[in-house]
């Protein structure tokens, strides 16, 4: 038993500490600087655009903006890019199977009611009734019996 | 035979630093793996939350124009301002990362603690974001009940209460990540005080900042999604 140990820590006295240490590259910090410039002027160029209306395109332009800057996050802040490319392919692995999830969950909420050609049925129509939904009607509020409400709080005080 | 083992264990310490744990061979093994766990996690926290993306986009597809009004009943200038301190929060973590590589102790602590202040102001300003929409009945599911004169809109059309319920279930659990990274980061800022980190141990430090990375990821497609819908 004692020999066994003996030969084992004889290997790892034979194994160059210098290969086990942990070598990272230290960016300078204007680096990391950069980074949150771009980002604070993705945020600005984000919500600027939110404010003119181009219709769909607002969507699509939120969700690309939205994508570099959390590209600029995950290659940079998380370094990515420096990693073992086992964490990246983890990474995107992850987003992968998100994309999995959207896809075959729109592609049924999406198509209820619809004629399904290839299988010759029709979708069902409501499918299970969301839980958050929680409101089948439009509310409507009377904007007078609001302001009433101010205005006999204005006399009060 | 016993006694034996533990002297093994000794004879183990003896041959690496007093960071590296006795299963592992290396330092830069030990860091890979550590690595490695907090990107699966990561990984795991992804598709957790895509559950809420995918609510929101079934949702949104279902009820554009309920989209369209609960949206604008949202404080967009908080928003940007919540924005800008995570991102911000997200610049001092990565810097404390750097200084702990450099092993700068009090600078690790100054950056820890500036991240943390950050994350204090966002949940401030979540506060009162809450506090308003709960003063003016926008809340989730059935509990929708509009309070007239405390909203922008007078109509609300059928599945605006859906859109408070994704708003709620994505900021409240984000916000819960927000306050799970405070207790972290506090951890890191008590550990490095006591002397635990050097220039060749940062590996905690490192995870945690990997976490509030994610948080702030998460919040980066929550603004646009929630607050900047036309």
């Amino acid at each position: 038993m004692s020999t066994a140990h003996n030969d084992h820590s004889h290997d790892h006295a034979h194994s160059d500490e210098s290969h086990g240490a942990v070598h990272v590259h230290v960016h300078p910090a204007s680096t990391y600087y950069k980074i949150f410039a771009a980002l604070v002027i993705f945020t600005l160029i984000t919500v600027g655009l939110s404010r003119i209306h181009l219709g769909d395109w607002n969507f699509f332009i939120a969700v690309v903006v939205a994508t570099i800057k959390a590209g600029l996050v995950a290659t940079y802040f998380m370094h990515l890019k420096d990693d073992n490319r086992f964490n990246v392919v983890l990474f995107f692995g992850s987003l992968l199977f998100m994309g999995v999830f959207f896809v075959y969950t729109m592609n049924d909420t999406q198509h209820r009611g619809q004629w399904d050609d290839s299988y010759g049925t029709r979708v069902s129509a409501d499918g299970e009734p969301a839980p958050g939904r929680g409101q089948a009607d439009a509310i409507k509020l009377d904007p007078n019996a609001g302001q009433g409400a101010h205005g006999e709080a204005a006399e009060h005080h | 035979m016993s006694e034996a083992s533990a002297d093994g264990h000794e004879d183990h310490g003896h041959h690496g630093p007093a960071f590296l744990a006795h299963h592992f061979t290396t330092p830069a093994q030990q860091f890979d793996a550590a690595k490695l766990g907090m990107w699966l996690f990561l990984a795991q926290e992804l598709l957790f939350f895509s559950g809420l993306f995918v609510a929101y986009l079934v949702f949104r597809m279902w009820y554009p124009d309920a989209w369209s009004v609960g949206s604008h009943e949202l404080d967009w200038k908080m928003g940007t301002v919540n924005t800008l301190v995570l991102l911000f929060s997200s610049l001092t973590a990565v810097l404390a990362v750097r200084s702990a590589q450099l092993g700068e102790r009090g600078k690790v602590t100054m950056l820890l603690l500036v991240t943390i202040a950050c994350a204090f102001i966002f949940l401030v300003v979540k506060y009162f974001e809450y506090q308003h929409k709960f003063e003016a009945g926008l809340l989730p599911g059935h509990y929708f009940a509009p309070v007239a004169g405390h909203t922008h809109a007078n109509v609300f059309p059928p599945g605006t209460a859906a859109f408070f319920s994704v708003y709620f279930m994505a900021t409240g659990v984000h916000g819960l990540h927000v306050i799970i990274g405070i207790g972290v980061l506090f951890w890191m800022v008590i550990r490095n005080q006591k002397g635990e980190f050097t220039k060749d141990f940062w590996t905690p430090i490192d995870l945690v900042a990997l976490y509030w990375h994610l948080v702030d990821l998460i919040w980066i497609y929550l603004f646009p999604f929630l607050y900047l819908i036309d």
